[in-house]
Order: C-alpha cells, then structure tokens, then sequence
C-alpha cells in the first residue's frame, strides 16, 4: 500500500470525518448553552463591526453544530467539508489577527469562561489555537483527498 | 449550480433559522438582542424626558469611545460639590445595599468620603483600589456586579447587585437604577462596579453606561472580584445582594 493509498484509504477516511465532526459538535454546544458569553468573546476579537457580533454569535454556534453533525452522519458531506473548512480559515485569521495586534483574547473555542491567564499565557494560548485549527484543515484536506479519490476506486460497470 | 455549494448554504440557512428560534425562546440570561442594538454593553439606555435634569446634558449622543475621555475644560459642575450629599438615607434602595462588616477598617467621616469621592462628570469612571472599595463598602455605597448573573450567583461582593452588561436586561436594570435615583443628589452618590479584575472590561462599559444616563460620580474597582476575595472582603452566594 502507497503513502497515497493509505492516507486516502476509506477505513482512514471515515475516522477523520467522525472525529472532525464530532469537535465541531463539541465547540459548538457549549456556545449554544451560552450566548452571550461567545458573544463577549467575539466582541473581544474586535474584529465585527457592532452591529454583527450578536447575529454571528447565535448563528455560527449552530452551523458548527449542523456541520459537525452531517459529517458524524455522512449526509452532505462535502457541504460540511467546506462549511467547516471555512470557518476555520475565519478563525486562524481572526485569530492571527489579533495576535498580531498584540491584543491578547481567550479564544472561546470550547470554553466560554474567561480563564485566568496572564497576557503572555494568552499569547502563547493563541499560537496553541492556531497550531490546533491548523491540524484541523488537515483533516479537512484528507477528507477532500480521499473524497478526489474515492470515484476513481469504483471499478467501471461491466456490460 | 454545484450541489455541495448549495447545501453548505441550506446548512447556514437552517443554522440561522434554528439560531434566531432558539434566542426567541431563550431565557433572560440567555437571550441576545439581535443586530442594530450592539454592543449592549456600551450602549447608553434612552431616558425618560420626564426626568429632572440640573446637571449638564448628558453625554449620550457621543459614541462612547470618545465620551470615555471627552475633552476636558476643568469646568467641573460647580453646583455638583455642594449638592453632593454625604453618602446617608437619602437614598432608600441604598440601605439595603449597606454590607453590615465588620473586616472592614474602621470607616472615616463622612465628610472625609465626600472630600474623597466627589462626583466627576467629565470622566465616566475613576478607577480605585481595594483600600477606597472597602471604605465605600464600609460607608455602604451601592455596588454593582458587571459579570454574568451566573457568576454574580456563585459568589460576589456582599451587597451588591446583578447588572451583567453582556445580558439582554442590561437597560432595563440601568433605567430602574434611573428610576431609583431621579434626583440628581442621588445620582451624585459614589457607585462602585466590579468584575473580574485583570483584563476585564465589563466594570468599565458599565461605568460607561451609566455616566451616560448621568451618573457622576462612578468607580470601578480595578482589581475586581478576585483581588476582594483574597483580601477577605464578605462575599456572599445566591442571587440576592
């Protein structure tokens, strides 16, 4: 078996879905649970105009939610795919962002409680973030890889 | 169009759908105002035209950001400093705010925390230390919690009240607050706002709000909530003051 083949292999593949899936639903149910504390930390990213934190953090909680579940179902699969490829794009950049500007944010990722970090903690916390939502768009890649893939493995109907 | 493209839309359409439905049925704690009305925190409730005004206009068609540090004249409200009234019963909601402690040092005289505490119209809030919260514990100012009610729950500052600025009944406690204090006098009394200390904000956006809506003479306690637990302040649990 090829690096290609192992790395695209279904038994890999759906692993990866479920998994990536299933972080989805757990960031999200915790926002779900508490508004207006992911909306404090999207205030904190000081990234959304005013009039867009509140919607966004109602809103972006349940897509992560659908998105996760469709990939733990495999319905839509590549709509969550890209949906959550998306987001975490979004979230690298907000983050890289503000890591630039040196304003130092919990990332709310998963927990909403602001914890007691000191400002070089949060610092480094956000390069952690930033490591970690890396590793995700590599699943994501995998999953687009194998989903490339995986139509070539169907052999041709025979007559 | 590409059939993935089309579900990735329907999901953040079903996404947004459940959103609002949820938030329309959240309780109070957890309901968002939606767009148009934010941040909540800083915006400064509108007032009743009714109310007696002596002071200057309010600040509140200024966007905050500037009014936190309007320009200064040094044209303090000269009638301020002998309309303020020592902190006593003037107010009738203060009384149940007083903290009966007795960790606290002995407090000084009255007029000592009027010298000490006079009302500051041209800024929203002076930031103090431990030292002055516990004397206008002591003295029995009014207190306010900036952090969520649950937290408040868990624990806060003995007599202090509820006023978390990141939930959706924010104004109406700040209208009440109003209505609880018409008189400009009241209004001059010293108001002490905490959260968490560190980098939080919240004690500052509701120092704001409230110099707004034209309390003069606002502190935030900057070292919030934590510093007050390990210097042994009384605390209390529970959703009362």
């Amino acid at each position: 078996m090829t690096a290609r083949e192992a790395l695209t292999h279904p038994w890999l593949t759906v692993r990866v879905q479920i998994a990536l899936g299933a972080i989805f639903v757990a960031a999200a149910l915790p926002k779900i649970a508490d508004p207006p504390s992911f909306a404090h930390m999207v205030y904190n990213y000081r990234i959304l105009p005013a009039g867009l934190i509140n919607i966004s953090a109602l809103v972006m909680p349940w897509v992560e939610l659908l998105a996760g579940l469709a990939l733990i179902l495999g319905v839509w699969k590549s709509a969550a795919r890209n949906v959550i490829a998306a987001m975490l794009l979004v979230f690298i950049i907000a983050i890289s962002l503000n890591l630039i500007r040196d304003n130092a944010i919990d990332c709310g990722c998963f927990d909403q409680s602001a914890a007691n970090l000191t400002h070089e903690e949060r610092l480094q916390d956000m390069k952690m973030v930033i490591l970690r939502d890396l590793g995700m768009l590599l699943m994501v890649a995998q999953l687009w890889w194998a989903g490339r893939v995986e139509p070539r493995a169907i052999p041709p109907a025979e007559e | 169009m590409n059939r993935p493209i089309v579900q990735a839309v329907l999901i953040v359409l079903i996404a947004s759908v459940i959103a609002v439905v949820a938030n329309a049925v959240a309780g109070r704690e957890r309901k968002l105002i939606l767009p148009g009305y934010y941040p909540n925190a800083l915006r400064v409730p509108e007032r009743a035209p009714e109310k007696p005004v002596t002071s200057p206009a309010p600040p509140t068609a200024q966007p905050m950001t500037e009014s936190v540090a309007p320009p200064v004249t040094a044209t303090v409200n000269p009638a301020i400093p002998a309309q303020h009234p020592a902190p006593s019963t003037q107010n009738p909601a203060r009384s149940t705010h007083a903290a009966p402690s007795t960790q606290h040092p002995a407090p000084s005289t009255q007029q000592a925390v009027t010298r000490q505490f006079l009302p500051h119209p041209d800024r929203a809030y002076e930031e103090i230390g431990y030292a002055d919260v516990a004397h206008l514990h002591a003295q029995g100012a009014l207190f306010l919690d900036a952090r969520r009610t649950s937290v408040f729950e868990e624990g806060h500052i003995a007599g202090s009240r509820p006023f978390s600025v990141w939930e959706s009944d924010i104004d109406d406690k700040v209208n009440k607050l109003f209505e609880e204090r018409p008189d400009p006098d009241q209004q001059n009394l010293p108001i002490v706002i905490y959260c968490s200390g560190g980098a939080c904000e919240d004690s500052h956006m509701l120092a704001q709000k409230l110099w707004g809506i034209q309390f003069n003479n606002v502190y935030v306690y900057k070292d919030g909530y934590p510093d007050w637990v390990k210097r042994g302040g009384p605390t209390r649990k529970g959703a009362t003051p």
